[in-house]
């Protein structure tokens, strides 16, 4: 591998992971964003039989 | 709380624009614009990376240092949050720095590896704070969790002083600092191109950073919401 070969890899392997876990943390945040609402649903259904 | 939120949405999108267009500005300057070095040649271009990723990992485990320091004093469940998510993006940035340091030391040095005195306790570091987020992970109580993590986000802090001393205490392989000297300013001792490149490149790591917190932070906050609620409900 010549020395762009090297250049190409660090840089290939820095930004590839940086925007997998950019993109895994959005997903992450999603999901937990779904569970409360979810949360919230069930809370409010539940005053809803109370009353 | 509610109105709130689009406006914190909004200042996250900014955010990530400017990280996205400092990036590209400093891509452009790291690949581009700057000079190779004289003796490594286009090798050296990978400094751009290496020196913002690991300053941006020490910034990173500073916040976890503080984080967990007020936490501990005030029990304040945004202060563990911010720990927590500070440590999560730290590793990222350490293990990146290792893995971009191992691509270097193979073009300069030869080896992909070498246990050089600076390498090792950088990788110890990356290893406390692994352990952290597994200690965090694997107890339960959340409370009980949060103290445990937090001394081990103190006293893993005590490894990065040790890393930045190390090319001066011990005879490394790893060369001494070559912007952060005690004895030159950096214009004096880096070429005016590589420096600038350098900066834009830190600037755009360091935006970048404030985004991911921002958003590893938000998901603390949610999780954390989730918890409470859950509670609440069984209570």
């Amino acid at each position: 591998m010549g020395p762009w070969g090297f250049v190409g890899l660090a840089y290939g392997i820095v930004w590839g992971a940086i925007v997998i876990y950019l993109f895994s943390l959005k997903r992450r945040y999603q999901d937990a964003q779904t569970e409360l609402a979810r949360v919230e649903l069930r809370e409010v259904t539940a005053s809803n039989v109370k009353t | 709380m509610a109105a709130q939120a689009p406006v914190k949405k909004k200042r996250k999108g900014i955010l990530g624009t400017l990280a996205l267009v400092a990036i590209l500005i400093g891509l452009y300057w790291s690949l581009i614009a700057a000079p190779p070095d004289a003796y490594q040649g286009e090798v050296q271009r990978i400094m751009y990376l290496h020196l913002p990723s690991i300053l941006t990992a020490y910034l990173s485990y500073f916040l976890v240092f503080i984080g967990s320091g007020m936490y501990l004093w005030k029990r304040e469940k945004r202060d563990d949050i911010l720990a927590h998510s500070a440590a999560e993006i730290g590793v990222l940035f350490t293990a990146l720095t290792i893995i971009e340091g191992s691509i270097w030391g193979r073009t300069t040095w030869g080896v992909w590896w070498t246990w050089d005195a600076r390498l090792t306790l950088t990788a110890i570091l990356l290893l406390i704070y692994v352990g952290y987020l597994m200690l965090r992970s694997l107890i339960e109580d959340e409370d009980r969790a949060a103290v445990a993590g937090a001394v081990l986000g103190i006293i893993g802090f005590l490894d990065i002083p040790l890393i930045h001393m190390s090319v001066y205490w011990w005879r490394t392989l790893h060369q001494p600092p070559s912007i952060l000297r005690p004895d030159k300013a950096p214009w004096e001792n880096v070429h005016p191109t590589m420096l600038t490149a350098l900066v834009i490149s830190f600037i755009g790591f360091l935006l970048l950073y404030f985004y991911l917190l921002s958003l590893r932070y938000g998901l603390g906050e949610t999780r954390a919401q989730i918890r409470a609620r859950r509670l609440e409900q069984e209570s």
